[in-house]
């Protein structure tokens, strides 16, 4: 578009034709106040703020609805202007009610900064202000009809934002009051969109409420650890008995891929990592009883254990499980001590996702997967398979986002008639299971049986002429129906895919190799020449995979079992007994039904509490913070780091410590002492400091930088907590497994795995239809 | 005469002796006066040891706002806050604090947490006698620092009493 | 059913078939019913606006917009449908004009709608009426049902071969809804809520398509001048002030009622000779010019000429056409607290200034009229006022502010003398016959 040139207050400003004069003026650090303009939702105009001076106009004018055009002249600094914002804020204030020492958004409510800014502190009323009762609208959202100034962002965000409407505007005149769509209560998302937009404290968070102000707490900006979409969240976190808790989420700085967005799991169900009944000693089966011991005892008995059964048994009669919920450094690190400590290929992980053959597909492609930011921006959009809007809550809101602001165009493939179908351009809903068939089908295969064959080729041949298509599938999507697809996309221009997995770091888990067949970057054993070379001799032969090793303890061959943040007996259903003959060491923060089993349980940090990097199933990769602290629990790597030396192996060889860099000097201790050195982000960022410490993952950061394919990002970038975007740079020959291996969890939006179950307002929200709270299991 | 000019020189001075014997005594008669004081003398605007206010309901003032802990310069007062409910009302507005610690160890008596409250529910008052052999009794908790509630509360009164004799005003 | 007054000086053009039960079909084509339409058939768009621009004709709803230059705005190359809206969502206190139209002669109404869609190619129009003239409703709807069973409406009209529907809308009792993008908001079947503009609606109107929208008696104006020519019409009234017009007396005058006078006609000639002056001969405090939006005038600036510029040029606005007379024995604070109760009533709520400072101001005036003012309320009224002055979403803000401007600065001394006697010092009286007028 072509520019246009205005002068705001005597500065020249240029911007796109089309712009909003409240936006070019903060181009050029003019800022104009507003309360209901919102920038992605449509125009309001009621809130009279933003009154700016326009040459040759008679009246004020709202810079929030008026559009530049060439040579108008703007004045948004004069006192008429003034008056007209005291004068707004002095009727709000008339019926808002001052209780700011009580309310929630005091220190952080967008009217007390205008009423600094404008300053009416006198009031001209004597009559009663209009009052009416606090309202509970479910277990996470409250409303203060007389804190509210009606500026109807909740309503438009979640019309328009969220396409979930549940919020509307009862009575007219001074009497208008938001209104919840149940009439005294909401049915929605619950994803408290409506609360972080709120300018006022309104809305309040019943997470939240009453409990601390915005000041009291340090905000720590980390990644969201329950679904695989990988938000950054803004975590609040104070003081308590038992270290650091956290009491607030959200992303009100608007940075990483999901801008403000954050779902009900997000925002809300940090709390698992607040309960009671985490575990916080660890515990050694004594007498067929687990009974909490020290840390010391419990790790010389694990390292005593498990170098025996390794110079009794061998490597190949041990099993490790690893997590999609830990970070990269610690699943790099899992199967770095499986492979040069225990000696054995027997490693894998719940694979909800199948990226060994999405990588094997996309060899020599690096750059063909589409991150969570370019969703957004893409012309068109291609989904087979999957139901964001339970499973992928962002990349629902990007989808929805995308076609409402830029058009683009949606095609949605599913058995199920998905609500994003209300945003498609084209729906067509397929016969259940006939998922691969589609993908088939695109490749140039023939239409699935009971398929609309019309509809299939229209589909088809519309989906050819996109360009910049972005291809996003669900875990129905297996094996060779991958590379069926992929086919596909090389004939449509400029074409990225995107493997839809279910956890937090699922694709981490697999990016790291967390395979009994593949090394990190989804390099085949065979070809780890450059490992061998930095790790000495690795066993050659594939290991078990979780059914195998799983099998192999049944039949009393597998010796020793070591689980990191799984939990195989509730997932795959099996006979607690199943592992009686193993020496089973489980790593968790809840006494799982697998912990309960265990002969050592040893309590670990949640991704909440620990410092590294996740990569969400896009592959972008982020910085994780520490936010919280539970006393009593180590974070997955230091126990990993910890046995491994208690096995007698040198440690400076599995995490190259000590080298290059920097001392941790309880930098990791996250919000407390490092937040504040900027220094020390450079320093990192740029690989400068001292890395004394074992169990700083930033030294195996460091070499999954050197070693992992597609890990090359930027360090200054990722530090400062930006997403990276990784590449997917496998160069052919990576093994494709049984499609049956692949195992989604298929969570909702209520649900988020073990983690899912243990939190209390997942389970106490009337949408989540299949409350499994988790019963308080004493340890004894 | 020098013998007449010493005597007369003492006796100038024996003369002002006397005369201030006739003046009103100006020392104070700490810590020996009576009173909770001890006879110790304030101005209206002395700086003492924090009192956290009740309203005329014997509800506390403070609603936990944490104005206070945030302009606090030495970051000595500690709060929790936590919600009323009808059961159990504690201050007059939504929230009120659970945990209200002064920690005197630190606190440098600048009343900025005075000027800070909304509420004008921490005031200080005269106590001064913080002087202990363990640091630990200087963290004060919300209960030793709260005004005892007012005695024209009827049926509280007799608990006031009560009140009055467990609570402390100097430590002893 | 209001009766039915008149007066010699009356220019019967719209009023021409009151009382002469044209709402039936028959009659109203016996009194030359549908010629205008007829007529207009073979004329193209251009020429139909161009006579309708020489008539002078400007709005009649209350902006006063020439309408020959609101129909040509309508892009014609525009391949969207186009409508036609006519507006009979009369709720201004003080305004009673369409209520007989749409009463005496609906089909002059539709036949304005039509001629209206030939100018701008619409092929469907529709009649919103005020949610409490239900009454009405039923007469609109008997209208277009016999238009359509003659072929007048429909698929074919007149034998033409053009295509043109009528529907009738029924509001749900806003005030608001008068506005046109709140109406269209309301047709949608939305809350009544105005949009921003622009886009305006000639462009970006119902549906999002290009939109007329026009006053009952504008558009029931339109036939008069296509049958008798543009220039008979603008030879009624003053020069860019064409024509004649329905104003609605009403107040302390002693023969109240909508008598059809030309532009520029004397505001105190229609007081005292059309109006037959003053119930008891009292004397005139002040006049309300165009419906209770508008400034209020003294007794000293009702010499004045009835017309958009004249009543302008006075301070105030010509309007909707309602005069309210109201005499010496009136409190202006209870008038001014009486019609800020309806503004607050109405207002919708969307934009503060509106919503907040109409529910203030009604709650100082209630406070001050019943005595409990001090003397700083009337500053701060007046302030609140002059704060909501052009700075509303809308123009109800303003049609709020504006008659609360002019009394206080107007009538000061009144507000000042209810600091001194409590209550009201005036006579209590007067105040409560005017109610009646301005009740809704």
């Amino acid at each position: 578009m072509p520019d246009v040139n205005i002068t705001v207050d005597g500065k020249k400003v240029t911007a796109p034709a089309g712009t909003l004069l409240i936006e070019a003026c903060k181009t050029v650090g003019i800022e104009v106040p507003a309360f209901c303009y919102y920038p992605g939702l449509s125009l309001q105009g009621a809130c009279r703020m933003c009154l700016v001076k326009v040459e040759k106009m008679p009246k004020l004018q709202t810079a929030c609805t008026t559009v530049i055009s060439e040579g108008m002249a703007v004045t948004t600094d004069h006192e008429e202007i003034h008056q007209a914002r005291k004068s707004m804020v002095e009727l709000l204030l008339g019926n808002h009610p001052l209780d700011c020492p009580v309310c929630d958004a005091g220190g952080e409510c967008e009217l007390q900064d205008m009423t600094f800014s404008y300053g009416a502190s006198e009031s001209k009323y004597t009559e009663a202000k209009n009052h009416k009762e606090e309202q509970q609208w479910s277990p996470v959202v409250f409303f203060d009809r007389p804190r509210c100034i009606l500026c109807y962002r909740c309503v438009r965000v979640c019309d328009e934002a969220m396409d979930v409407a549940a919020l509307g505007i009862q009575n007219r005149g001074s009497g208008s009051v938001i209104a919840p769509n149940m009439g005294d209560h909401l049915d929605c998302e619950e994803c408290g969109m409506c609360i972080d937009i709120c300018p006022v404290g309104a809305l309040t968070s019943g997470a939240y409420r009453y409990k601390t102000r915005p000041w009291e707490m340090n905000h720590v900006a980390t990644a969201c650890t329950h679904c695989g979409d990988g938000c950054k969240t803004t975590l609040g976190v104070r003081r308590s008995e038992t270290g650091m808790e956290i009491v607030r989420g959200d992303n009100r700085d608007k940075s990483g891929p999901n801008g403000d967005f954050l779902c009900v799991k997000g925002r809300y169900a940090f709390d698992f990592a607040n309960r009671t009944d985490r575990l916080t000693q660890p515990l050694v089966r004594r007498n067929g009883k687990l009974v909490p011991v020290t840390w010391d005892e419990a790790l010389t008995y694990v390292g005593q254990k498990l170098a025996e059964i390794r110079s009794q048994s061998g490597g190949a009669s041990m099993g490790v499980i690893g997590s999609n919920r830990t970070t990269n450094e610690e699943n790099y690190l899992l199967q770095k001590f499986a492979r040069v400590v225990l000696q054995t290929n027997n490693i894998d992980h719940q694979r909800t996702a199948d990226f060994a053959a999405f990588a094997a597909a996309l060899a020599g492609r690096p750059d063909a997967t589409a991150s969570a930011r370019e969703v957004f921006d893409a012309p068109a959009i291609l989904l087979i398979g999957n139901d964001p809007t339970e499973q992928h809550p962002l990349l629902a809101y990007q989808i929805r986002n995308n076609v409402r602001l830029h058009k683009a165009r949606l095609y949605v493939v599913n058995s199920e008639s998905v609500k994003l179908r209300r945003q498609a351009t084209l729906f067509s809903q397929i016969p259940s299971g006939s998922e691969a068939a589609f993908a088939a089908f695109l490749a140039g295969g023939d239409v699935a049986n009971g398929a609309n064959r019309d509809e299939w080729n229209a589909l088809r041949d519309q989906l050819r002429k996109e360009t910049g298509l972005v291809i996003a599938f669900g875990s129905e999507l297996r094996g060779a129906s991958i590379a069926s697809l992929n086919k596909f996309a090389l004939s449509v221009q400029g074409a990225k895919l995107i493997c839809l997995a279910d956890y937090a770091n699922s694709r981490g888990a697999a990016d790291m190799g967390v395979y009994p067949d593949l090394l990190p970057g989804y390099v085949p054993l065979i070809q780890g020449s450059k490992f061998k070379a930095e790790w000495g001799t690795l066993p050659d032969a594939a290991g078990l995979t979780l059914p195998g090793m799983v099998d192999a303890a049944k039949s009393c061959k597998l010796k020793a079992l070591l689980v990191v943040g799984a939990n195989p007996v509730f997932r795959m259903k099996l006979d607690p007994a199943t592992f009686a003959n193993s020496f089973l060491v489980v790593q968790d923060l809840f006494l799982s039904e697998t912990a309960a089993v265990a002969d050592v349980v040893l309590p670990a940090a949640s991704a909440y509490e620990k410092s590294g990097t996740f990569t969400n199933t896009y592959g972008d990769v982020q910085l994780v913070k520490q936010a919280g602290e539970i006393t009593g629990t180590k974070s997955d790597f230091e126990i990993i780091v910890r046995i491994a030396e208690r096995m007698g192996y040198d440690v400076a060889k599995l995490v190259p410590f000590g080298s290059g860099s920097r001392a941790d000097m309880g930098q990791s201790r996250g919000a407390q002492s490092g937040e504040a050195d900027r220094h020390a982000v450079w320093l990192e960022a740029q690989g400068l400091e001292l890395k004394m410490n074992p169990f700083d993952p930033t030294a195996v950061f460091d070499e999954i930088q050197r070693l992992v394919p597609g890990y090359q990002v930027s360090r200054l970038n990722l530090m400062a907590g930006n997403d990276q975007h990784t590449r997917l740079d496998q160069n052919g020959g990576g093994a494709v497994g049984d499609p049956a291996l692949i195992q989604p969890a298929n969570d909702g939006l209520f649900s988020s795995g073990s983690t899912g179950r243990y939190s209390k307002t997942l389970n106490t929200v009337m949408e989540n239809r299949n409350r499994v709270e988790m019963p308080k299991v004493a340890a004894d | 005469m020098s013998v007449i000019k010493d005597i007369s020189e003492v006796a100038k001075g024996m003369g002002i002796t006397f005369m201030e014997m006739f003046q009103p005594t100006v020392v104070e008669n700490y810590p020996d006066g009576p009173g909770i004081f001890k006879g110790a003398k304030f101005q209206e605007r002395f700086r003492g040891m924090h009192v956290l206010q009740r309203d005329e309901n014997g509800l506390e003032k403070c609603v936990a706002c944490f104005l206070c802990a945030a302009a606090c310069p030495s970051n000595c007062i500690y709060i929790e806050a936590a919600e009323n409910t009808a059961e159990k009302r504690v201050s007059g507005a939504e929230r009120y604090a659970e945990v209200y610690n002064i920690d005197y160890n630190r606190c440098i008596f600048c009343g900025y947490c005075v000027e800070a409250c909304p509420t004008d529910a921490i005031t200080h008052g005269h106590g001064f006698e913080v002087a202990t052999f363990n640091v630990g009794a200087l963290v004060y908790r919300k209960e030793q620092l709260l005004a005892i509630k007012p005695a024209q509360m009827g049926d509280n009164a007799v608990f006031n009493k009560q009140e009055m004799e467990t609570q402390r005003v100097l430590p002893g | 059913m209001a009766d039915l007054v008149s007066h010699p000086d009356e220019i019967k053009v719209v009023s021409k078939r009151f009382g002469q039960g044209a709402a039936d079909i028959d009659r109203y084509l016996a009194l030359d019913g549908y010629k205008a339409a007829q007529k207009a058939l073979p004329m193209t768009p251009d020429a139909i606006i161009n006579e309708v621009k020489t008539s002078g004709l400007r709005g009649r709803g209350g902006a006063g917009f020439p309408t020959g230059m609101k129909w040509s705005f309508v892009p014609k190359d525009s391949p969207k449908q186009k409508y036609i809206l006519c507006n009979g969502d009369e709720s201004e206190p003080g305004t009673c004009k369409d209520r007989l139209i749409l009463e005496h002669d609906p089909h002059s109404v539709i036949e304005g709608v039509m001629i209206a869609g030939l100018a701008v190619n619409a092929e469907s129009g529709y009649i919103y009426i005020r949610g409490e003239y239900r009454y009405l409703s039923i007469i609109m709807q008997k209208a277009i049902k016999d238009a359509y069973a003659r072929g007048f409406l429909g698929k074919n009209i007149f034998g033409s071969g053009k295509k043109f529907d009528v529907y009738w809308h029924g509001g749900a009792g806003a005030y608001e809804v008068g506005e046109e993008s709140a109406l269209m908001e309301s047709l949608e079947g939305k809350r009544g809520i105005p949009r921003i503009k622009p886009p305006f609606p000639a462009v970006v109107g119902l549906w999002g398509s290009p939109t007329v929208i026009n006053n009952v008696e504008t558009l029931a104006s339109a036939p008069h001048i296509i049958l008798d020519g543009a220039q008979k019409f603008a030879d009624y009234g003053t020069p860019k002030n064409g024509g004649v017009r329905l104003f609605c007396l009403s107040g302390h005058v002693n023969k109240p009622g909508v008598y059809e006078l030309p532009l520029g006609y004397s505001l105190k000639k229609m007081i005292y000779e059309v109006g037959g002056g003053i119930p008891g001969g009292k004397k005139i405090k002040a006049v309300v010019p165009g419906g209770s939006s508008t400034p209020v005038l003294t007794a000293d600036e009702i010499d004045i000429a009835m017309d958009f510029d004249g009543v302008a040029k006075a301070g105030s606005m010509l309007g909707s056409g309602g005069v309210v007379v109201i005499d010496e024995s009136t409190c202006m604070v209870r008038f001014a607290q009486y019609i800020m109760k309806f503004y607050q009533h109405e207002s919708c709520g969307w934009c503060i200034p509106c919503r907040e400072g109409t529910d203030w101001l009604k709650k100082t005036l209630d406070r001050f009229h019943a005595g409990g003012g001090v003397k700083k309320d009337i500053n701060n009224i007046q302030y609140l006022a002059e704060n909501m002055m052009g700075r509303t979403f809308c123009p109800l803000g303003d049609a709020a502010a504006m008659p609360t401007i002019s009394i206080v600065t107007k009538f000061r001394k009144e507000f000042e003398d209810h600091l001194e006697g409590r209550p009201c010092p005036y006579d209590p009286v007067g105040s409560v016959r005017l109610l009646p007028v301005l009740s809704h």
